[in-house]
């Protein structure tokens, strides 16, 4: 996935909100389904990486986007109430306290690991200082992995193929020619377009949101 | 991570039947061994000792679908079932309508352990799913073996104006070692009406519903069991991929699964017949490949060979004269 990410020039690209309005109809099972299809893992992988188990990471992926669904409305295009990227994470920063608060709940009185005094700020503040930098790391990865995933129905699957043995497996063009058993300017060819069809759809997904 | 859940992709845990079992003539229901959307299905066992399958459905009518679309599905392809070794064989079909379900009995797959010895406290039914589960990865003349048995099945359903809607690794069982199609709760008569029946990543962009839309489903099929991914990881192709006999094999059957499952219909297979025939070319057309590779490598070391043999001709010839040159006695 690294060496795509390389690949792309990202240029800086205000989010805009078109997708977000419709959203505030929560009927709007398609603009749902595409949230979900392109931030669960995100969320996800912050929790993950947060400490949390599986099952209590896929809590705060559903706690998260019925969050989204609640507070969308007051998520307005006011610059200073900052970009949808920094409002997901307090979202997603929000709801994996909530698990490891559960936790603590769930330890029995009197053992060594209860602490009454422990405070919301305790236990978010590992929380804080890891997710900031988790959330970073993976904005970007998870776009593209979204991208890729938009893009692979949409192409011809031998051309995805190539590509997934070339760029993303990183295998040698000659290689790759040799075991698919075709001509290496084909393998060119389909990298050329499907770097471009991927990076346009970056390119959407930052508008939509 | 698991990603988000297909319900119809759970382990088939089956919950504990709640209260006495439903009441199928000649038979005695001994514990459920499988759930889905439209019933449960029992071990059974009727009055000559046989074990059988037995699936019972509760009449309804929902949005999801109505039992009497399913019965009507079943009633048009008992007739046909046991007609073809590749659909499991229905024997039974009925009703009880004050208890308010219907019921048909079916042959009973392979226990997963023992085969034809069914231990009704243990048994498993055997599945490809299952199979799946086990090995990870199917070789490719077992896959090619297995996908020609049930296009062919799939070929004669469609030849008596049938649809399956639902193919995939966990509606097909084996029975003594055979491959079948099952749980044919979903079969309906081939209207060309599209729709959604069916899994998450056996249905085809344009929806279930028609032959061409059954042979993406078990393109699908045969992409899972030969590398071992996930159908939403279609087409990535399997880690690690060399250069192996094996490997060439999977790669001769990537051709036939990727027309199986082209996003455009018309670009499929158009019918099970065509692809089982392309399945059962398999061997033919691997040999021809390995006999192309061969001699695409000889062309290669030719167009490569000749100038160095030239060059080492005319060196030799240079050499040669030079010694003379020097050696003029």
């Amino acid at each position: 996935m690294n060496a795509v990410m390389t690949m792309l020039v990202e240029d800086s690209i205000p989010t805009r909100y078109s997708l977000l309005s419709r959203m505030q109809d929560r009927d709007d099972q398609d603009s749902w389904k595409d949230f979900f299809d392109t931030y669960w893992r995100l969320i996800y992988s912050a929790a993950i990486k947060s400490g949390l188990t599986d099952a209590e990471a896929q809590d705060v992926v559903q706690e998260t986007v019925i969050s989204v669904a609640r507070d969308i409305q007051k998520f307005k295009r006011d610059r200073t109430l900052g970009t949808f990227k920094g409002w997901l994470r307090n979202l997603t920063r929000w709801r994996i306290a909530d698990q490891l608060r559960k936790r603590t709940r769930s330890v029995p009185a009197g053992s060594n690991l209860s602490n009454p005094s422990t405070s919301l700020d305790e236990i978010a503040s590992p929380v804080n200082a890891d997710l900031e930098a988790i959330w970073e790391e993976d904005w970007q990865a998870n776009l593209l992995e979204a991208a890729m995933e938009r893009v692979k129905p949409r192409v011809k699957e031998e051309h995805y193929q190539m590509f997934d043995l070339n760029v993303v497996r990183q295998w040698p063009a000659s290689k790759v020619a040799q075991t698919l058993g075709v001509n290496i300017g084909r393998v060119y060819l389909a990298k050329h377009r499907i770097m471009a069809l991927i990076k346009k759809e970056v390119r959407v997904l930052e508008k939509q949101w | 991570m698991t990603t988000p859940l297909d319900p119809t992709e759970l382990p088939s845990a089956v919950p504990a039947a709640a209260g006495p079992p439903p009441v199928v003539p000649d038979h005695e229901l001994i514990r459920p061994i499988g759930s889905g959307s439209s019933g449960q299905v029992w071990l059974a066992r009727n009055t000559l000792g046989t074990c059988r399958a037995v699936k019972i459905v509760p009449e309804r009518q929902s949005r999801q679908g109505s039992s009497a679309g399913e019965f009507n599905g079943i009633l048009k392809f008992e007739p046909v079932s046991r007609l073809h070794d590749g659909l499991v064989d229905i024997l039974q079909v009925g009703r009880n309508e004050a208890a308010g379900y219907f019921y048909y009995v079916m042959e009973l797959a392979d226990d997963v352990a023992c085969g034809q010895t069914i231990v009704p406290e243990t048994y498993l039914p055997r599945t490809l799913a299952q199979d799946r589960a086990r090995l990870k990865r199917l070789p490719a003349a077992e896959c090619v073996r297995l996908g020609a048995a049930i296009a062919s099945a799939l070929g004669f359903l469609h030849q008596h104006g049938l649809i399956h809607r639902d193919i995939k690794p966990h509606n097909i069982i084996f029975v003594n070692g055979a491959p079948k199609l099952a749980d044919i709760g979903l079969v309906t008569e081939a209207s060309g009406v599209q729709s959604q029946t069916g899994t998450q990543g056996f249905i085809p962009p344009e929806g279930s519903g028609t032959i061409r839309a059954d042979i993406y489903s078990l393109g699908k099929v045969l992409y899972e069991i030969s590398t071992g991914n996930d159908r939403n990881d279609y087409p990535v192709l399997p880690e690690p991929l060399g250069n192996s006999a094996e490997d060439e094999a999977l790669l001769l059957l990537n051709g036939i699964i990727l027309k199986a499952c082209r996003a455009k219909p018309w670009d499929r297979y158009q019918t099970a017949e065509e692809m089982m025939l392309a399945l059962l070319n398999f061997q033919f057309n691997r040999d021809h490949l390995r006999r192309k590779r061969n001699e695409q490598f000889l062309t290669q070391v030719a167009r490569i060979g000749w100038p160095i043999i030239a060059a080492g001709i005319i060196i030799a010839m240079l050499w040669r004269i030079i010694w003379l040159l020097k050696h003029p006695h």
